[in-house]
């Protein structure tokens, strides 16, 4: 074994001084004491090769970017919400402007925008706004004291009892009850997804605007005995004067079944998109309804001290007697994660992802979500989270395809060109046939019928074997013609005279000899199955939704409408795409020059 | 002599893979789901007579023969040019892939005629200057050209030309109701073809470039340069007529790959731009389940792929008298 050791480093020696010999331009010089093996050779002048190095930054960046930012940017593919579509990148949703932000009265929070109101009522407007006429405020408004934001619309009610509404009026947004116009003063006013709830201070409440999506039926005795309200996508919810909640609905749901150990006790109420939460004038939160992303998940530690909540999609704030503020539910965009406050604090508000919170002296404090680094797409999924996955699933079905080519590809070449004659015929052959499949409208055509009824893993899997079975022939070539160069070497001879195993000769020492060949073409394969994959994605044959890739990413983008008006979501999965690729093509060009000297020449 | 024998014995070849990738289709046709006698009656067949029809059209489409029999019916079908009945359509295959097919072959050789057009002089020019600023320039376009994949480039393109300066119909192969002949009818169809030729043809022309490139830097180092030079031939002579004619071999082979995958990859640029030709119809056919065209499709491209082989040998010979043929 020893015998065999020295004569394999003294073969790669001697191939190393002819590179160098080759790099340095043919002349031997004095100072060519340090003699390098190949590998370092390779290494070295890879090093020295600053497009190729740049390239290497990139896809690290990139490739670290996708593996380690889900976990802090978490995301559930199968999440969608449509009151955030289509929404511009960048932040400033919470950011109260300047002039309220030490002198407010009350805010709320719509879908991806917020109002306000100061202490003079004077009404202010920040955030992303889904709809342009949520700016053409109504003349003469009077003084405000209570403002509530919704999907796209916000209504707004004045120091004598009137309501006002602008923004979306589609679908009877815009046209109050009747009862309301005629002078029927209103003391507290909501907005919601496409509905806008008044309660007047004869504890009578009315509702308008769609009225497909919520069917609001009074029990009998609670129309004009509706001391709080509260609702969400689903339902409204009331609080009678004598302290009972009831569902305004015809049919039972989750919100429902009110647990009857409170009923005549409780205080205040409040809807998540999932739970209803309730507080009885003993200081208890009480929760019911689906436990879905943490909802009924109550810090026991408020227990007994919180007097007033509030619902958003999916978290809760409740204020503590103490002037505190507690958040327990969805922490997607640190919805629930209070900041410090060092006054007490009077009033919170929730909304969809956001919370604001005033405290006694006007101040306001915001934590949630503040907006989309690159904006969200029609599901209103977040681009970038979606660009992270998307990133981390490109790349490893590239990766994986490429490991099964090269595997076959190494395999088939190495026997073929090893053996010739008959068997190098028959692989040849193969390899031949399957290079002259059409690539694309092939995997096309196996990606639509095999991937007709399976699960979405087992789709990405096949992908993986589809590009990988069809993308092996250009390796095996390559393989092949570096074993036919190598098979005639001495130390093939002086291993097959020491009775060394034909399978052991091929793969421990003529492999080891092309493994550069190998590593060059893997990589620029991976660019290419990484492209493969995208295109497939692209005309919808290769990863489907909700998985997301960057192919499919850019699927969604393939009319004009989206292409004008929502650039953020083509422009930032394309620009990611594109530099990968060029990166990985800069990297193998760049280890192909290194591996040979001459091509650097070129 | 040699030569015809070799090309002959290629031909031979060649029909042999054609007939085995053929034998793999016949294989995922019969592999495909659902029932094609119930497709071809459709809905409107009256229960009493359900089962006689049914039969009659089994019959009729063969499927009680041995599976080899089918296989023998269906290739000599194939070959005849009859692909069956398209679902879709209500027609025979042959009778609608006529119009896809030439605007598919229009829009694959245009790019390529402008691929060759800028790639071939570029590429010589860079070697010729090699290391200049120039060519450094062209180095990084060409390398972005290649990288950058094909419908990213299309989006890019409808956004800057069709939708930011309007000068182009963002898809569609003429405009909808357009009654027109001759000269009128050839500059919308022209209007419609400008975006989808030169997105197709950004790829080609980086990856053409920087090969051409490579093998003109190879042939230009070679010792019959210098002879050449050094009698005195001019420059123009030199580069055009003997470092070309040898930069050639190497361009051929990457050309016909290329040529193979721009027929596959025009799928994706024709669906991005709406454009009626094989790509489009292929991938409508799979979406209604279509399979006939589906495989007509396919059976186009598996040719293209094996006729663009055979013109890989023949350019071979063509270009270098020395290939040897026997290996």
């Amino acid at each position: 074994m020893a015998d065999k050791n020295t004569k394999k480093k003294k073969k790669k020696s001697t191939v190393g001084m002819a590179a160098s010999r080759m790099a340095v331009g043919g002349a031997m010089t004095e100072e060519q004491e340090e003699i390098l093996t190949p590998v370092q050779m390779v290494y070295r002048s890879f090093l020295e090769d600053k497009v190729a190095m740049a390239g290497v930054f990139c896809f690290l960046f990139i490739f670290l970017c996708c593996v380690v930012l889900p976990f802090f940017l978490p995301i559930d593919m199968y999440y969608q919400d449509v009151t955030q579509a289509n929404v511009a990148p960048g932040f400033g949703m919470l950011k109260v402007p300047g002039s309220l932000k030490n002198n407010a009265e009350q805010i709320s929070l719509g879908s991806t925008f917020s109002v306000g109101i100061d202490a003079e009522g004077n009404v202010y407007e920040w955030g992303s706004f889904p709809n342009k006429k949520l700016k053409k405020l109504p003349a003469d408004m009077g003084k405000l004291v209570q403002v509530s934001a919704g999907l796209d619309h916000v209504v707004a009610l004045n120091e004598d009892g009137e309501v006002l509404t602008w923004g979306n009026d589609r679908m009877g947004l815009g046209s109050l009850p009747i009862e309301l116009r005629m002078g029927e003063r209103v003391k507290e006013v909501y907005a919601g997804y496409q509905i806008s709830l008044a309660l007047t201070e004869k504890g009578r409440l009315y509702n308008w605007g769609n009225s497909y999506l919520i069917d609001v039926r009074f029990p009998e005795g609670v129309q004009g005995n509706i001391e709080k309200f509260a609702a969400n996508t689903d339902i409204v919810m009331v609080l009678t004067k004598d302290g009972r909640v009831e569902a305004l609905s015809p049919k039972s749901t989750v919100y429902s079944a009110v647990p009857e150990e409170i009923q005549g006790r409780v205080v205040d109420l409040a809807l998540s998109d999932e739970s209803a939460a309730a507080v009885t004038d003993d200081g208890m939160v009480h929760i019911w309804g689906n436990n879905i992303k943490g909802t009924r998940a109550i810090p026991e530690e408020i227990q007994g001290r919180v007097t007033s909540v509030e619902g958003a999609r999916f978290h809760f704030t409740a204020l503590l007697d103490d002037g505190t503020v507690a958040a327990w539910g969805d922490d997607t965009f640190g919805q629930i994660r209070v900041p410090d406050v060092k006054e007490k604090i009077s009033t919170i508000s929730s909304g969809y992802y956001g919370n604001y919170a005033i405290t006694e002296s006007g101040k306001t404090y915001s934590w949630g979500l503040d907006g989309y680094l690159m904006g969200t797409d029609d599901f209103g999924r977040d681009v970038f989270r979606r660009l992270l996955k998307g990133g981390r699933m490109t790349m490893t079905v590239g990766a994986i395809a490429v490991i099964i080519s090269t595997f076959i590809g190494v395999i088939i070449g190495g026997v073929s060109g090893y053996k010739g004659g008959k068997v190098d015929n028959l692989l040849m052959r193969l390899t031949e046939i399957v290079s002259s499949l059409p690539f694309l409208p092939f995997a096309i055509i196996l990606s639509a019928i095999i991937g007709n009824n399976i699960s979405e893993t087992q789709r990405i899997i096949m992908i993986m074997v589809i590009l990988g079975l069809l993308s092996w022939p250009g390796i095996a070539r390559l393989v092949r013609g570096s074993v036919l160069a190598e098979r005639e070497q001495e130390f093939v001879t002086a291993a097959k005279a020491l009775g060394v195993k034909e399978a052991g000769i091929i793969f421990r020492h003529i492999l080891p000899n092309v493994i550069t060949v190998i590593i060059v073409n893997a990589t620029l394969d991976f660019a290419t199955c990484m492209l493969t994959e995208s295109s497939l994605s692209f005309i919808g044959f290769g990863v489907t939704e909700p998985n997301a890739t960057w192919g499919n990413m850019l699927n969604g983008a393939r009319n004009a409408t989206v292409i004008e008006s929502y650039w953020w979501r083509w422009v930032y999965p394309a620009i990611v795409l594109a530099i990968c690729t060029i990166s990985i093509n800069c990297i193998g060009d760049g280890l192909r020059d290194a591996v040979d000297p001459k091509s650097k020449e070129r | 002599m040699r030569k015809g024998r070799y090309l002959l014995k290629r031909l031979i070849y060649i029909i042999f893979v054609f007939f085995i990738i053929s034998i793999l289709m016949f294989t995922i046709y019969k592999a495909l789901p659902g029932d094609p006698v119930k497709m071809m009656m459709g809905d409107n067949v009256k229960p009493e007579v359900y089962q006689q029809q049914y039969d009659i059209i089994r019959e009729q489409l063969g499927l009680d023969d041995p599976i080899p029999v089918q296989y023998i019916k269906w290739i000599t079908n194939m070959l005849r040019g009859d692909f069956g009945y398209s679902t879709e359509y209500r027609r025979p295959v042959k009778d609608v892939i006529g119009v896809p097919m030439r605007n598919t072959v229009l829009l694959n050789l245009f790019s390529m005629i402008i691929v060759f057009a800028v790639a071939v002089p570029l590429g010589i020019t860079t070697a010729v200057r090699k290391n200049s600023i120039f060519d450094k320039f062209i180095q990084v376009i060409t390398i972005v050209g290649y990288s950058v994949p094909s419908f990213v480039i299309a989006l890019l393109a409808i956004y800057l030309f069709a939708i930011r300066i309007p000068l182009f119909p963002i898809s569609g192969v003429k405009t909808a109701g357009f009654e027109g002949t001759g000269m009128a009818a050839f500059l919308d169809s022209a209007k419609h073809m400008i975006l989808p030729v030169l997105v197709m043809s950004v790829g080609g022309i980086g990856s053409i470039t920087r090969y051409v490139r490579a093998s003109m830097i190879d042939a230009l180092r070679m010792d019959y340069i210098k002879t050449a030079r050094s009698k005195g031939l001019r420059e123009k002579v030199v580069i055009y007529v003997h470092a070309f004619r040898n930069a050639l071999v190497p361009v051929v082979t990457v050309t016909t790959w290329w040529l193979i995958g721009l027929f596959g990859g025009s799928v994706v640029i024709e669906s991005i731009f709406l454009w009626d030709g094989l790509g489009k119809m292929m991938i409508t056919g799979l979406s209604q389940r279509d399979f006939a065209v589906v495989l007509a499709m396919q059976m186009f491209y598996v040719i293209l792929s094996l006729v663009g082989n055979v013109l890989m040998d023949i350019a071979y010979t063509l270009v270098d008298p020395r290939v040897r043929l026997e290996n």
